[in-house]
């Protein structure tokens, strides 16, 4: 029940003790050079292992498992679906236009009706996501939450000049004509129990499956009924890419790409990337950073940011030996501040810490804290670059 | 099988016929509502606390409707409104201690629940809460429980529910979708649901370290002639009164401590149009400008809890 209430909470705080938390707090906010428990720098990602196209009845599918054992597996498919026009929205401009000219033929009426409506420039709805997570019902907070965080930076990413393919993002692409589009279903299984919180590892496999995602080549042309070539050879990547032997091959920069979903978080003044469930245990903020590669100009696009509630605030306080019952005997024999630790203000919070004594993070985040974290993700040759382009490096054949 | 003794109506969906004539009327230019505040400007909020007898705290909210829509009301030229006003309730039950099967916890368990009534929206809502809605809760827990002082009730649990009565429209009603379109309704109706929210905690008396408020600001593409140039930051948007909305930003603030416990930023807010002077990156002032709708609120805010408190000592 206390789980599942809590679900929402950046995943299950695990149980660690007062002091074990103060001390993980400790060595992650030593000032430049923080100490992570399993040695790596603050914006080194944990190993993992990633493959493509692994499951023959999918369109684009993907697995990745990091080296604690959390496996996913991503499966997109896609449908054809008729496209209708909602029924309470009137497209005011097409219809305008018809009424200006009575003469117009019927023929030109179809091309008329869909004029600056969804049949143009998709719909978000058109993405569906699903993710299962071992443990959790797939109403509770945890799933629904990350599956929304994560559809609304796929259908949210609109390139401002990514090519003609991918002017209206993922929704334009997946429009066929007027009257029929692509309809994408994301399928998110965790396979292990989330050891950690599953935000990184969901949304990197997302990324290479859709990255692998095929659509039958269309056969038919403008507005007729979509007919697709059966040969299933000549499909089209959903993201199109530079074929190996062209001979104007598009710079990696050039290419529109999915985004990634980045989960960041800031102890003292550190910022940490890819944190283990301990490390988010002790966290002051929690932020997840969607982030795609810009078409425009090189560069990160800041796509979506969410907090995430830091666990923090649920764990159980140390108590401090100047109020500790059991040591006011001896208290009254030593000297106060000997006895009670140096109480000192933490400048990341703003509560008054004694040191080496857990306290549960309270308020919020400073708008500087924030921005520093968003920066080091966007910055060039940052965080957000490395990992496009590690995504960039697995095979997708 | 297919049914052979009944005719049936067509497999698709059917529109009704809308004839040219009447839709001049119904939906011209001039109907569609026109932003007539300053993009500083804020709508008037209104917050009474205490109206809900059974439940420890409660709160009812407010959004002033828009210019368009009391001219509409004076002057009626569609069955049609042109536009909504937030309006939502609030409850807090609790603190109360927890069932005897939940294991132990240290802290005050916080469960919110939001939930928009059937006829909110333009289009019908389910009684089962949607995505959509279990999504605003997270979101309002996240914004809630940085502001609650959770260690003085152990082993308590705190139930705040909201209902949404009136929701925010995402577009103007007439309009089709157009690529960067997004639920951006929603995010008023997250910063409308935090400002209730903690009204009704403060009048249910539960220690906070804050008054939190909830605001909203957004980069709208399109200017006053419905020209599209580079988007400009605007406060306390209404989905209806513009074309195209780019990014958009809902943040909860505490301005006591100047912290933010809940941001949620969507769209792309790279290609802003600031002071020249200014050398923020659009998603900074964007979450500046939320901040400032949010102190906004807190005004309001404040005066509510003052009457709260007046009516707890006038009571006593």
């Amino acid at each position: 029940m206390a789980a599942q209430r809590q679900a929402s909470s950046a995943s299950q705080t695990p149980h660690l003790s007062p002091a074990e938390l103060s001390y993980l707090y400790t060595s992650l906010s030593l000032p430049k050079t923080p100490i992570r428990p399993d040695g790596r720098s603050t914006t080194q990602f944990r190993p993992l292992t990633a493959e493509s196209n692994i499951l023959p009845g999918t369109n684009g599918s993907a697995r990745i498992g990091f080296a604690d054992g959390t496996q996913a597996v991503v499966g997109v498919k896609a449908e054809v679906e008729k496209t209708t026009v909602a029924a309470d929205t009137l497209d005011a401009r097409g219809l305008f236009q018809q009424q200006e000219s009575p003469a117009a033929a019927a023929g030109d009426r179809e091309a008329q009706e869909g004029l600056g409506s969804a049949a143009v420039s998709g719909h978000g709805s058109w993405v569906q996501m699903s993710i299962e997570i071992p443990g959790f019902r797939d109403d509770d907070a945890l799933p629904v939450f990350l599956s929304e965080m994560l559809r609304e930076s796929l259908v949210g990413a609109v390139s401002g000049s990514g090519g003609e393919d991918m002017a209206g993002g993922l929704k334009g692409r997946l429009v066929i004509n007027k009257r029929w589009h692509w309809r994408l279903y994301i399928d998110v299984l965790l396979l292990s129990q989330p050891l950690s919180y599953p935000l990184p590892l969901l949304s990197l496999t997302t990324h290479l499956a859709l990255l692998s995602t095929k659509l039958p080549k269309l056969k038919s042309q403008g507005e007729e009924d979509p007919l697709f070539d059966d040969d299933w050879a000549a499909a089209q990547y959903l993201y199109p890419r530079s074929a190996p032997g062209s001979t104007a091959p598009v710079t990696t920069s050039q290419q529109v790409r999915p985004p990634v979903t980045l989960l960041v978080i800031s102890v003292a003044d550190n910022v940490i990337f890819d944190p283990t469930r301990e490390e988010i245990a002790v966290a002051d903020a929690v932020l997840a950073i969607s982030v795609a590669r810009d078409g425009g100009h090189d560069g990160l696009k800041l796509l979506s940011i969410r907090t995430i509630d830091p666990p923090s605030r649920l764990t159980q306080p140390g108590v401090p030996n100047s109020e500790n019952v059991n040591m006011l005997a001896n208290a009254t024999s030593v000297d106060d501040s000997a006895a009670g630790g140096a109480t000192a203000v933490n400048l990341a919070t703003g509560d008054e810490e004694v040191s080496g004594v857990w306290r549960p993070r309270r308020g919020g985040a400073k708008r500087s804290v924030l921005a520093r974290m968003v920066k080091t993700v966007l910055r060039k040759g940052g965080v957000g670059e490395e990992v496009l382009e590690g995504l960039e490096g697995v095979e997708v054949e | 099988m297919t049914d052979r003794r009944r005719i049936n109506g067509p497999p698709g969906g059917t529109r009704p016929a809308v004839y040219a004539s009447l839709l001049q009327s119904a939906t011209g230019a001039a109907d569609r509502a026109q932003r007539q505040r300053q993009p500083t400007d804020l709508r008037k909020i209104f917050l009474k606390t205490g109206l809900i007898p059974s439940a420890s705290g409660s709160s009812y909210l407010e959004f002033e409707p828009s210019a368009s829509l009391a001219a509409a009301r004076a002057n009626p030229k569609s069955l049609i409104p042109p536009s909504s006003a937030l309006k939502l309730a609030c409850t807090v039950h609790g603190p109360k201690p927890l069932p005897r099967s939940a294991t132990f916890s240290p802290n005050l368990v916080l469960t919110t629940h939001v939930k928009y009534a059937p006829f909110a929206a333009r289009r019908r809502k389910g009684h089962i809460r949607d995505a959509s809605e279990r999504d605003l809760g997270v979101h309002l827990e996240t914004a809630l429980r940085g502001a609650i002082i959770a260690e003085r009730w152990p082993k308590s649990g705190l139930d705040i529910t909201l209902t949404i009565i009136e929701a925010e429209d995402d577009r103007w009603w007439g309009d089709a979708p157009d690529s960067h379109d997004a639920s951006w309704g929603m995010m008023n109706v997250l910063a409308g649901c935090i400002t209730a929210a903690s009204a009704a905690l403060a009048d249910a008396h539960i220690d906070c370290l804050d008054l939190v408020s909830g605001g909203v600001a957004a980069l709208v593409s399109e200017d006053m002639t419905g020209s599209s140039g580079p988007p400009r930051l605007v406060l306390d948007t209404d989905p209806a009164e513009h074309r195209s909305i780019v990014s958009a930003c809902v943040v909860a603030y505490m301005p006591a401590r100047d912290e933010i416990t809940e941001l949620w930023l969507k769209g792309d807010s790279s290609k802003a149009a600031l002071e020249d002077d200014d050398k923020r990156p659009g998603h900074e002032a964007l979450i500046d400008g939320a901040v400032d709708a949010a102190r906004g609120a807190h005004t309001v805010l404040g005066q509510a809890v003052r009457e709260s408190i007046a009516r707890t000592v006038g009571s006593a």
